[in-house]
């Protein structure tokens, strides 16, 4: 289990993005985001920027390592 | 494959019985039954009352070499259409089913008593094909990064699984006489064999399966 912390939900809701449409957006399956956000998957660097862009938020605010 | 094609191949194929039943019974009333019935093929001697025999088992040989060809040449077609598309391959869960014909592999034990052939125990191989329930379940599914990852996964714990099985294999039949008998421990090793390969087959798609769907109770929208 990767050990960090992933805000993603709230950056997420903030945008007012769905999970799928989020999933869509960075080309990657609901399932994928949803253990994104429950931190039970350790995402490619390609993903994490991907998300940061379509969440407008810095990466290193959506995941925090510990 | 296109219907007319198929329905081509089922007509080759009918021809082909057709000569075989034709060749069988003309070997049967007019050539003593050569080559229908066992013969010692050592001290064999051509006759030319044995050629429709021949002729139709040749026939059925090349007819066999093109099914073959054919599914060669489909598989291939299908691996580069699956490689280039971003959804998993599409296959009916009930494809499985067809993991019972590792059953068929309980004859190589008639088999062998009967007439000491081995090659029967191959078909517990097709154990293997009870992967086809869980590949089914994850079919056309969206192939992203987790489900790539979860794949590599799956095949490296299931290749760890089984080269341990023939790393075990290998310390325990390795002296080759297995109850005293070589014949035995070639016994053991074709069944152990089969085996372990279904098991790789099964077990890669069903850790795919469980590792995409572990907590999938737990899981909500937003």
């Amino acid at each position: 289990m990767p050990d960090f912390e992933c805000k993603l939900k709230k950056y997420r809701q903030r945008k007012e993005l769905t999970q799928e449409q989020l999933a869509v957006q960075v080309g990657v399956r609901r399932e994928t985001i949803m253990r994104l956000e429950k931190a039970q998957y350790n995402p490619s660097l390609k993903l994490a920027i991907d998300i940061s862009r379509v969440v407008e938020a810095p990466i290193e605010e959506i995941f925090i390592f510990k | 494959m296109k219907r007319t094609k198929i329905r081509f191949l089922m007509i080759l194929g009918l021809i082909c019985i057709l000569i075989d039943i034709a060749a069988s019974w003309y070997s049967a009333m007019y050539n003593e039954g050569r080559i229908v019935a066992p013969m010692d093929y050592s001290a064999y001697v051509f006759r030319i009352q044995d050629l429709p025999m021949i002729a139709s088992v040749f026939l059925t040989w090349i007819y066999v070499l093109y099914l073959f060809i054919l599914l060669v040449k489909a598989i291939i077609k299908n691996n580069r259409r699956d490689r280039r598309s971003s959804t998993s391959r599409k296959i009916n869960p009930k494809l499985g089913f067809l993991g019972f014909l590792g059953f068929l592999g309980f004859l190589g034990f008639w088999n062998y008593g009967f007439n000491k052939n081995m090659s029967a125990f191959v078909f517990f191989a097709f154990f293997g094909f009870f992967g086809f329930f869980f590949e089914g379940k994850m079919s056309n599914t969206f192939r992203d990064e987790r489900y790539k990852e979860n794949k590599v996964k799956a095949q490296f714990a299931s290749m760890e699984i089984v080269m341990s099985i023939l790393f075990i294999l290998t310390l325990l039949l390795g002296r080759g006489d297995l109850m005293g008998n070589p014949e035995y421990t070639l016994i053991a090793v074709r069944i152990i064999l089969s085996l372990t390969i279904g098991l790789y087959l099964l077990l890669s798609e069903y850790l795919l399966y469980r590792y995409d769907h572990d907590d999938e109770t737990a899981e909500s929208e937003d």
